[in-house]
């Protein structure tokens, strides 16, 4: 009996605008400049978000921080693909692609300072609050997109997950059942190189993430995460695919965090300066800029425009931020049941008592110190 | 003998440890190179090599599956599950198998494992990084529960873990990781598993607590002294098996008792200390026992974490309700 060869599989990578600004013209996808200036637009503002943010925890002003530096095209393209009856999956570093949805900046905020209200959608949208278990909310893609096959929506679930989140079971489960049902969910595997201290090449020993789909029955390709070109060409083609009812996709999208994992970590412990400057030439946002101006969809007043705006959005958003009362406190035996049941009412009244009788016990938030996190 | 925090005391039992006693492995994610979140894995990677100290991929499950899988061969696998909030992916292997394997394997196989994680809220953590799961640990059979609340406790209970045959999962208090020092003795010695503490003699209440609410009830005692109760702080060090000797003997003395704890109340350890101390002190008691505890809600956000978790006002009040029952 012969050795015969019963299947075959490739794994292709997706590069259509360079480093340098220069692109490949047969791959650019059909963008109309006023998208491509919304997408600029969006770039900047979160990244002038991320900024600020940042400096909000080191000043005191914000708890523990995901920061998003370097991965704004692959956070903000994906969900700018989407239709409104879509839904978006995020992640916890996930600013970016629920900023681009619609939610306002100023929950991340709230959130990220620790109060619950932050994690508010705004009324009208599909998308769910994102997961902070890693990978834990992948199967509800799925869930979401089968939920829209039954219902027979042509809706598609866009889900993010990080190069870490690829290991979990849940991420095969996840794919696997999409497989199996031929689900319109599409698996955004943002590939920043590092989960925590874990680098790419330690976390898997597949030559790529993109073909851990290829074990399920799931389309998988590679593309350069800094490439806003060749995110949105592929997210399109996978959105398209999931709406004709030809299933779902794996796209790895190849990034970088730029930050610490958090604003509680230093990454300087276990990675190089040397590749934090290669990635830094890499970035996502300077080579769009160069593109738009080349073809002059930007001009330089146009740009100094957009980063102006930007910025006052971010300090209007952290002004009402610093603006918002307090959360009350009773708001923690709220939407714990549809209807709460008699142990919550009555620890509501032994805390109500007990409220009344002592100080407030209102503080600011107080800067990073002994015994906080971590 | 130096001062250390609790952080550096679990560092130290783990180094000294690891020194004699080839059978042990850490494994778990980011405690090689970057010594782990909490750095309670600091330099171990460094001295005593990635084959020992091992950086896993990010998959809870997996790490806790792969320990009990060394275990089974013969090792002491110690492994650490990042935050609290992560080891609800855990619990297939933790209920399934490392608390079965004894006794499904007849006796040939027992997952003798260590299962670190931080512990317990109160720094301003982000979601998901201050959650008190122990009693779903407690609940289940074949495991030994241990949460030290001062350094030199971790130490020696962390000791006392290594050499029982029995899996471990072994908690760390989160808040008081570095704002606690004492003399911690240089040489290794045992904490038995299953003996609480007298963390503070006094004859008129009894606060059973554990992890680093001890401190808060410590607090409270303080408070209550001054207005003539002499409160006596049980640190219970271990949850599974609970000491119900301690217990009742301190109960039998004050009559009254008072059980603090970060987590949830309903079904929680403080509702199984209860129904012990009713079952076997009924007579002793002079009110009935009451549970300072999180609320049955979700922990909230940071912003509002002060007002879920038990601070020495509200545990003081409730020695106050059971003295004046």
């Amino acid at each position: 009996m012969p050795l015969t060869k019963i299947a075959d599989f490739k794994i292709e990578r997706l590069e259509i605008l360079g480093a340098d600004g220069r692109c490949d013209e047969a791959l650019v996808p059909v963008i109309s400049k006023e998208k491509m200036l919304e997408i600029y637009r969006m770039l900047v503002l979160i990244r002038v978000f991320d900024e600020k943010a940042f400096k909000l925890q080191r000043q005191g002003r914000l708890g523990t921080y995901p920061q998003i530096l370097g991965q704004e095209a692959t956070q903000i393209v994906p969900p700018m693909c989407l239709e409104k009856k879509d839904w978006l999956i995020p992640t916890y570093r996930g600013q970016g692609s629920y900023f681009a949805r619609g939610m306002p900046l100023v929950n991340s905020l709230l959130y990220w300072g620790g109060d619950d209200r932050g994690a508010k959608l705004p009324d009208g949208q599909n998308d769910m609050i994102f997961a902070i278990p890693v990978g834990s909310h992948l199967t509800h893609a799925v869930g979401v997109a089968m939920a829209a096959q039954y219902r027979k929506d042509s809706a598609v679930a866009l889900t993010y997950l990080g190069d870490g989140a690829s290991s979990k079971g849940d991420f095969y489960e996840a794919m696997n059942f999409a497989g199996v049902y031929k689900a319109p969910v599409i698996f955004f595997v943002e590939n920043n190189q590092w989960a925590i201290s874990v680098s790419r090449k330690t976390q898997t020993s597949a030559q790529t993430i993109a073909q851990k789909a290829i074990g399920c029955g799931l389309s998988g390709i590679q593309v350069d995460g800094n490439d806003v070109f060749a995110v949105y060409r592929a997210v399109q083609e996978a959105i398209a695919r999931a709406r004709r009812g030809d299933g779902a996709s794996v796209i790895e999208a190849e990034t970088y965090r730029l930050g610490d994992h958090t604003t509680a970590d230093d990454s300087s412990r276990y990675r190089s300066k040397e590749e934090i400057d290669l990635w830094k030439d890499r970035d996502p946002i300077a080579r769009f800029r160069v593109f738009l101006t080349a073809q002059n969809v930007l001009t330089e007043d146009a740009d100094l425009e957009v980063r102006r705006a930007a910025e006052e959005k971010v300090r209007s958003a952290i002004d009402e931020y610093e603006s918002v009362p307090e959360p009350n406190p009773l708001s923690m035996f709220e939407l714990i049941y549809g209807e709460p049941t008699w142990n919550i009412l009555e620890q509501r009244a032994e805390f109500e008592r007990y409220w009344a009788s002592g100080s407030s016990r209102r503080e600011t938030l107080a800067s990073a110190g002994e015994g906080r996190f971590p | 003998m130096p001062e250390l925090n609790l952080a550096q005391s679990i560092n130290q039992a783990l180094h000294q440890a690891m020194k004699t006693d080839d059978r042990i492995v850490i494994l778990g994610e980011d405690v090689g190179v970057n010594g782990g979140v909490f750095r309670i894995t600091d330099g171990l990677q460094k001295a005593f090599g990635a084959e020992r100290v091992i950086d896993t991929p990010l998959a809870e499950l997996g790490i806790v599956g792969v320990s009990v899988g060394m275990a089974a061969y013969g090792l002491k696998p110690i492994c650490e599950i990042q935050f609290d909030g992560f080891l609800p992916s855990v619990m297939d292997q933790v209920i399934n198998h490392f608390g079965r394997l004894r006794q499904r394997s007849q006796g040939k196989h027992a997952a003798g494992l260590i299962l670190r994680s931080p512990h317990g809220g109160m720094v301003h953590a982000p979601e998901h990084h201050s959650e008190s799961p122990e009693a779903y640990f407690a609940h289940t059979p074949g495991i030994k529960v241990v949460i030290p609340s001062t350094p030199k406790d971790a130490k020696g209970l962390m000791l006392a873990a290594i050499q029982c045959p029995d899996p471990v999962v072994f908690f760390e208090p989160k808040r008081i990781y570095r704002s606690i020092k004492e003399n911690v003795p240089d040489e290794s010695y045992e904490v038995a598993i299953g003996k609480a503490r007298v963390a503070r003699e006094g004859k008129d209440a009894t606060v059973i607590s554990w992890g680093a609410l001890v401190h808060t009830c410590l607090e409270a005692a303080q408070k209550l002294q001054g207005e003539g109760v002499d409160v006596e702080v049980i640190d219970l060090r271990t949850l599974s098996p609970i000491d119900i000797g301690a217990i009742l003997t301190s109960v039998s003395k004050t009559g009254h008792a008072v059980i603090a704890q970060e987590a949830p109340k309903t079904c929680s350890l403080a509702s199984e200390i209860s129904a012990l101390i009713h079952e076997r002190a009924l007579l002793k008691l002079q009110a009935p026992v009451r549970r300072v505890t999180g609320w049955d809600t979700r922990t909230p956000l940071f912003r509002l974490e002060k007002y879920y978790f038990p601070d020495a006002a509200r545990i003081a009040a409730a020695v106050r309700e059971t003295m004046s029952f």
